[in-house]
């Protein structure tokens, strides 16, 4: 079983083939034992992700842990908070400062 | 890699990639003669079900479709259907239509005597037309001539991975190159706004992207009381693996690639001021056919369309060059997908698949039929913004 992550600061990787309980799953030279079924697509922790810590993914944060994901656990709806407006907001702050629009 | 391609060379020093004789039906009544006329000569038709007791802002949008249509440098005549006393005034389209040094003329079905006639008359112009058209000749352009619009739908689990991928590495390469590629999709890049105005060739630029995003963002709450993550990604996105709304825009976003610069917003029927990277800011329903009539409007030659599950979309004026990022989707769905990225799945490098997309695309650009157009797939919506 392979999956894949798409930068190396992201702590979660995509499945490339479903995979189930206790199956190995490579992740470039890590080996990681699912936690639980996850289908195709989907994403698998790389590390302990504690509650409240980001779900990282293309390199930046996607979402945010609303309860302790263990490595190898299915990150999805059911442990990850979805906080776009709360991020965007903070990226159009950021970028106004930067360039001076806004203090 | 050969950094040219093979066009026709129009009048007004546009270079087009395709001869195509468009119908265009001035009014809902005059559609099913324009589609006669199509059937008995192969001509591309866009019907649709305006043209008249229109509102003036509607209807401006349904005239500026029509006309950006015609004025994409693909089309080589323009043959207008219209009834005779609907709201769509041909003679200024035509007018129009001619001073881009397009053969142009127009069909009336009262003056014609009736719809019979009508078909009559117009294939016969049609087949002028066809006829004027094999005797042009395609010359050698470089790559800064070409204009490429990007787009993804039927997206599964490899469209971020592969197919956008690949489309992002061949954005590189078509801009450095100083050709022109179009992104739009506007209600998919709430939650990468920081990458889009990072990428902006000027603070202004930017300031422009994140202004877009947030009135994106601020109409779901408007309009509907609730915010954009509560509404995007949709059930089938979560069920193929998408958590959130950031993470379906940073898949959206890779179709930019990494190294182009974004040199500035453009809007409905608008050409590419300057080559680069461009975002057309429509927005129109986030139903694919939007997106790629849009990028027709805009003047742009192909529209590359990264599609993991599969469509068989085309459009009017444009070879629709579709890949896709599933090996499996390819394997399966041959017959109406030109390019597998899916080879990144197996391994192959994201910028060796950008470079053979290229080549791909240089083909098409040549003359090689796209899989839209030999199965006929020519679609082209008018883009409704704002309720207009």
């Amino acid at each position: 079983m392979r999956a894949l992550q798409v930068d190396i600061n992201d702590n979660v990787a995509v499945v490339a083939q479903a995979v189930a309980e206790g199956e190995k799953v490579c992740v470039n030279d890590l080996e990681i034992t699912a936690a639980g079924n996850i289908p195709i697509g989907h994403k698998i922790a790389l590390c302990d992700i504690p509650a409240g810590e980001m779900v990282v993914k293309y390199g930046v944060p996607i979402g945010r842990a609303n309860m302790d994901i263990k490595k190898g656990s299915h990150v999805h709806t059911q442990n990850t908070e979805d906080i776009t407006t709360q991020l965007c907001q903070e990226y159009a702050k950021a970028f106004k400062k930067k360039v001076g629009a806004e203090k | 890699m050969s950094m040219t391609f093979q066009g026709y060379e129009r009048s007004n020093g546009e270079v087009g990639i395709r001869n195509y004789v468009l119908l265009l039906s001035m009014v809902h009544c005059a559609n099913t003669v324009t589609q006669q006329i199509s059937w008995k000569t192969g001509a591309q038709a866009i019907t649709h079900d305006f043209g008249c007791i229109e509102f003036e802002d509607k209807h401006a949008r349904t005239r500026l479709s029509l006309l950006s249509a015609a004025l994409n440098p693909n089309v080589f005549a323009v043959v207008l259907v219209g009834l005779g006393c609907e709201q769509t005034d041909h003679e200024s389209l035509r007018k129009e239509i001619a001073e881009a040094g397009k053969p142009v003329s127009y069909v009336g079905i009262q003056e014609s005597g009736g719809s019979m006639e009508a078909v009559e008359k117009g294939t016969e112009l049609v087949k002028e037309y066809q006829r004027q058209a094999e005797t042009l000749e395609r010359k050698e352009f470089p790559i800064s001539k070409l204009v490429l619009g990007v787009q993804c739908g039927g997206s599964d689990w490899t469209t971020a991975l592969s197919g956008n991928a690949t489309i992002g590495a061949m954005t590189d390469l078509v801009t450095a190159e100083g050709g022109s590629v179009i992104i739009s999709e506007v209600s998919g890049f709430p939650g990468s706004e920081h990458i889009l105005a990072e990428r902006a060739v000027t603070p202004e630029v930017g300031l422009e992207v994140i202004k877009m995003c947030d009135e994106l963002r601020e109409e779901y709450v408007l309009l509907h009381g609730q915010k954009i993550e509560e509404v995007n990604p949709s059930p089938g996105n979560k069920a193929g693996g998408i958590t959130t709304m950031v993470e379906k825009s940073m898949g959206n976003v890779k179709k930019m690639g990494v190294t182009s610069k974004l040199q500035g917003l453009i809007y409905a029927g608008q050409h590419v001021p300057s080559a680069g990277l461009w975002m057309l800011d429509l927005r129109a329903p986030a139903i694919d056919a939007n997106a790629t009539s849009g990028f027709a409007m805009s003047g742009a030659h192909i529209d590359v369309f990264s599609t993991g599950r599969g469509t068989p979309m085309g459009n009017a004026v444009m070879p629709v060059l579709k890949l896709t990022g599933n090996p499996k989707s390819f394997a399966e769905m041959g017959s109406m997908l030109d390019f597998n990225a899916g080879v990144v799945m197996e391994g192959t490098p994201i910028a060796e698949a950008g470079k053979a997309l290229l080549e791909k695309v240089i083909e098409v650009a040549n003359g090689e039929k796209t899989k839209s157009e030999i199965n006929g797939d020519f679609e082209f919506i008018i883009p409704r913004e704002n309720n207009r």
